[in-house]
């Protein structure tokens, strides 16, 4: 008996010709489409549901960058309560542009080491960023203790 | 690897080139979520792009599909740490086939607070006739 070892027909195996415009190339791209579509929801601003929100630190603020396409400046409401920030934004239907009307709410729990006052938003190209100030004794300090 | 690829074949084949242009790239990218409307005589198109500015988007029309790619510009400043991360930094790419049924050069297209409106008149070829009867 001999022992023939099988090798599965690569594209160095088969000339290419053999392979190269078959009917399975449309459905690789199908599949690739269908793929697409199933997936294309993560990390994005569905309408409805939650927006995508980032919280970030330096030194001195915490900052909160929340996603929030297509809202109006006095359609978004930032409350800061009790170590919570609240998030609030509203949208209504338009009638000829057809957007439909939203409504997007959300709370964070914020440091501990965040200020309640001075708090401030900025909204661009949809996204929005809230500063909030940090205390001043979480705010890394410098000593310089004079030696004699 | 040459074991994975002999197992699955499919592995070391290219990738099907979908349509006429050619992959840039563009790195991760994710599709925006949109929405299509029709009308009489143009289509609609709303597509969501938070973060996108006028000059980081790029809409490019060819005779068959088109293509919206949004890159983000914005960047971490220096001395940011992140605390807790939802968004991606991937950028929009956003391929829609529409087989010629759009005039693409009297497109109009409006980015306002990250939501692009873009408005593709029909081509005259698909819009609806009356047919008179002789």
């Amino acid at each position: 008996m001999r022992y023939i070892r099988y090798n599965y027909p690569t594209r160095r195996s088969v000339p290419a010709a053999a392979f190269g415009r078959g009917a399975w190339n449309g459905l690789e791209s199908e599949f690739d489409r269908l793929f697409n579509a199933a997936f294309a929801s993560s990390g994005v601003t569905a309408p409805t549901g939650r927006f995508p929100v980032d919280v970030y630190q330096d030194d001195n603020n915490v900052y909160v960058r929340a996603e929030l396409p297509g809202f109006k400046r006095d359609a978004i409401n930032v409350e800061v309560v009790d170590g919570y920030l609240t998030i609030e934004a509203k949208r209504e239907a338009e009638s000829e542009k057809a957007q439909r009307a939203a409504k997007f709410n959300r709370s964070i729990a914020l440091p501990d080491d965040v200020k309640s006052d001075g708090v401030t938003a900025a909204y661009s190209d949809g996204v929005l960023t809230v500063t909030l100030p940090k205390k001043e004794e979480a705010k890394p300090r410098k000593i310089t203790v004079e030696v004699k | 690897m040459n074991l994975i690829h002999s197992l699955i074949p499919s592995f070391s084949r290219a990738p099907v080139v979908t349509s006429g242009h050619r992959e840039e790239d563009l790195g991760p990218t994710v599709q925006p979520h949109y929405e299509v409307k029709e009308t009489d005589d143009a289509f609609g198109l709303t597509v969501t792009l938070p973060g996108v500015t006028k000059q980081d988007l790029e809409i490019t029309s060819d005779s068959d599909s088109l293509r919206i790619v949004g890159k983000r510009s914005w960047t971490r400043p220096e001395g940011w740490t992140v605390l807790y991360r939802e968004s991606t930094d991937a950028t929009f790419l956003l391929e829609l086939d529409h087989e010629g049924a759009v005039n693409a050069e009297k497109a109009h297209a409006e980015l306002h607070d990250g939501v692009l409106r873009l408005s593709l008149p029909k081509a005259d070829e698909v819009k609806p006739r009356r047919i008179e009867i002789a």
